[in-house]
């Protein structure tokens, strides 16, 4: 087994724990948390599946994943932005309303 | 590089890995937070000192060892502030002492 | 199987271990601080694949920008606001999820065993390179061969502040839990760490033409200094943004625009980059706007002022 197998792998499930996390978390920012562990899987993938050249991996796909490492935090803080609004709103931490427990 | 130094550096490398590896026992088995963060400090910080004296002798040059030196003291600094801050956070808010009720 | 490959499986098998914690466990503090942990074992994944720029943003941003917001606004929206962690019937998420992730593995893989093309973009990058007077390849992606993304990426920056400054609305700026100053230590922290950073950011910064770093990491580690003076409060969150605060959120899209249209005068096709001044230009803008950027909403603030004043 390559470096690059083992890497996909795990890339692979650790997209599969994000995705069964933001479908379950009641708290957004879990959801969140969920978000970043998925994106940091699709990083890991783009940079493994886009082969190498003798300097290294190639520096498009890098470049590709460095700028995706700056766009997710951005959008981290804007999401993070919006649930403070929304907890001192609403004093909800969830899309859900109070009243749809067990549904 | 001749194999001595290789021996020395190797053997510096591992012996750091066994103090992270004691003080991650320590931070895991210790009963409470403060001798929690004594594993951590005394032992991590020698752990790093030690990699880092390992990694300089492997690398075998000097611009890399003063860059070593620099990663130890900062990671000193840091580990000595956090590990202070969380004992007096800890303290004020009347964190137990395990010792104490052990003497009961 | 070399020694190397186990250190990637234990790594893989980290990485998936903390992925399931995170999304799965009881207390939100310790998932968030597992987070981190999970992103600073990515970026030693980036170092395993090769990729030390990848690895030093991944610390930077990914681990310790990411986990220091996520923190505040864990403070901020208070500790005990998480009742059920998860839903009762996490069936169908169950099948979902392990359907999601056979097919990133199915499409990697397969991706993998495709061979690659001989002048694929990153072998044209590297034949182009010299002609740049850069010597880092990814530098050379981000500021001359692919420089638009990378200026419509400072934009993206922009709106990100823009709207937790909307979002924000006319509340007042975010009440920062400081760090108790009544200890000698905190203020030596700052005083030894401050200027470590400010160096460590600029030779980042310098470095980043020719070896890893660039404004991105140079950004992150100066935008880490901004935390920590915010928290000592040594840097005060206010409500209006001055206009030294406005002129340097829009430094970097500026310095890109201004550059690139300049090319047009002196003869060159507009926003094709030339010369390492430029790129030194815009990646110092493209730093302190990073670094304000996110310094401000980490604070959730519009403005910053100094502890006096």
């Amino acid at each position: 087994m390559s470096t690059e197998v083992v890497y996909v792998l795990a890339a692979s499930a650790v997209f599969g724990a994000g995705v069964y996390g933001l479908i379950v978390a009641n708290h957004l920012m879990r959801k969140l948390l969920a978000l970043n562990v998925m994106s940091s899987a699709v990083f890991v993938t783009m940079l493994t599946v886009a082969g190498t050249t003798p300097e290294g991996p190639d520096p498009v796909a890098q470049a590709l994943v460095l700028t995706g490492i700056v766009i997710a935090v951005a959008a981290t803080a804007f999401a993070l932005a919006l649930l403070v609004r929304l907890v001192q709103e609403t004093g909800l931490v969830s899309l859900r309303a109070k009243d749809d427990d067990g549904a | 590089m001749n194999g001595a130094m290789e021996t020395v550096g190797l053997v510096l490398v591992i012996a750091g890995c066994v103090f992270y590896a004691a003080g991650t026992i320590g931070l895991l088995r210790f009963p409470d937070v403060y001798s929690r963060l004594h594993a951590l400090t005394k032992a991590d910080n020698q752990g790093l000192l030690l990699v880092c004296l390992g990694l300089a002798v492997l690398a075998g040059s000097v611009q890399v060892a003063f860059l070593l030196i620099v990663v130890w003291s900062v990671g000193l600094v840091a580990a000595a502030v956090s590990a202070h801050l969380i004992a007096r956070h800890a303290r004020h808010a009347g964190e137990p002492h395990a010792s104490r009720e052990t003497e009961r | 199987m070399t020694v190397g490959v186990v250190v990637d499986m234990m790594l893989g098998l980290a990485l998936v271990a903390l992925s399931l914690r995170v999304v799965t466990g009881g207390s939100l503090f310790r998932d968030i601080v597992l987070f981190i942990l999970f992103g600073l074992l990515v970026a030693l994944s980036w170092a395993r694949l090769g990729a030390p720029d990848l690895a030093l943003a991944e610390a930077a941003i990914g681990a310790g920008l990411t986990g220091a917001l996520m923190l505040m606004a864990y403070r901020s929206i208070g500790a005990d606001t998480e009742e059920r962690p998860v839903r009762r019937r996490p069936g169908v998420a169950l099948v979902v999820a392990v359907l999601t992730g056979s097919l990133v593995a199915v499409i990697g893989l397969a991706a993998l065993g495709i061979e690659r093309v001989p002048d694929a973009a990153g072998d044209a990058v590297l034949e182009a390179l010299p002609g740049t007077g850069l010597g880092n390849a990814v530098t050379g992606v981000l500021l001359v061969f692919r420089g638009l993304d990378t200026m419509l990426e400072m934009a993206v920056l922009l709106v990100a502040l823009l709207g937790a400054w909307t979002v924000l609305g006319d509340a007042r700026p975010g009440r920062v839990h400081r760090v108790d100053r009544r200890t000698p230590l905190v203020g030596s922290l700052l005083t030894v760490v401050a200027p470590i950073t400010l160096l460590v950011a600029v030779h980042l910064l310098l470095a980043g033409t020719d070896a890893p770093g660039g404004a991105f990491q140079a950004g992150a580690v100066l935008t880490g200094c901004g935390v920590l003076m915010v928290l000592t409060g040594t840097l005060r969150p206010t409500a209006v943004a001055g206009f030294a605060t406005r002129l340097l959120v829009v430094a970097g899209l500026a310095a890109f625009v201004l550059v690139g249209a300049g090319a047009g005068f002196v003869g060159h096709a507009p926003m094709t980059l030339t010369g390492t001044w430029a790129v030194y230009l815009i990646e110092t803008a493209m730093m302190l706007s990073i670094a304000l950027t996110m310094t401000l909403l980490f604070a959730r603030a519009r403005g910053l002022r100094g502890e006096g004043s």
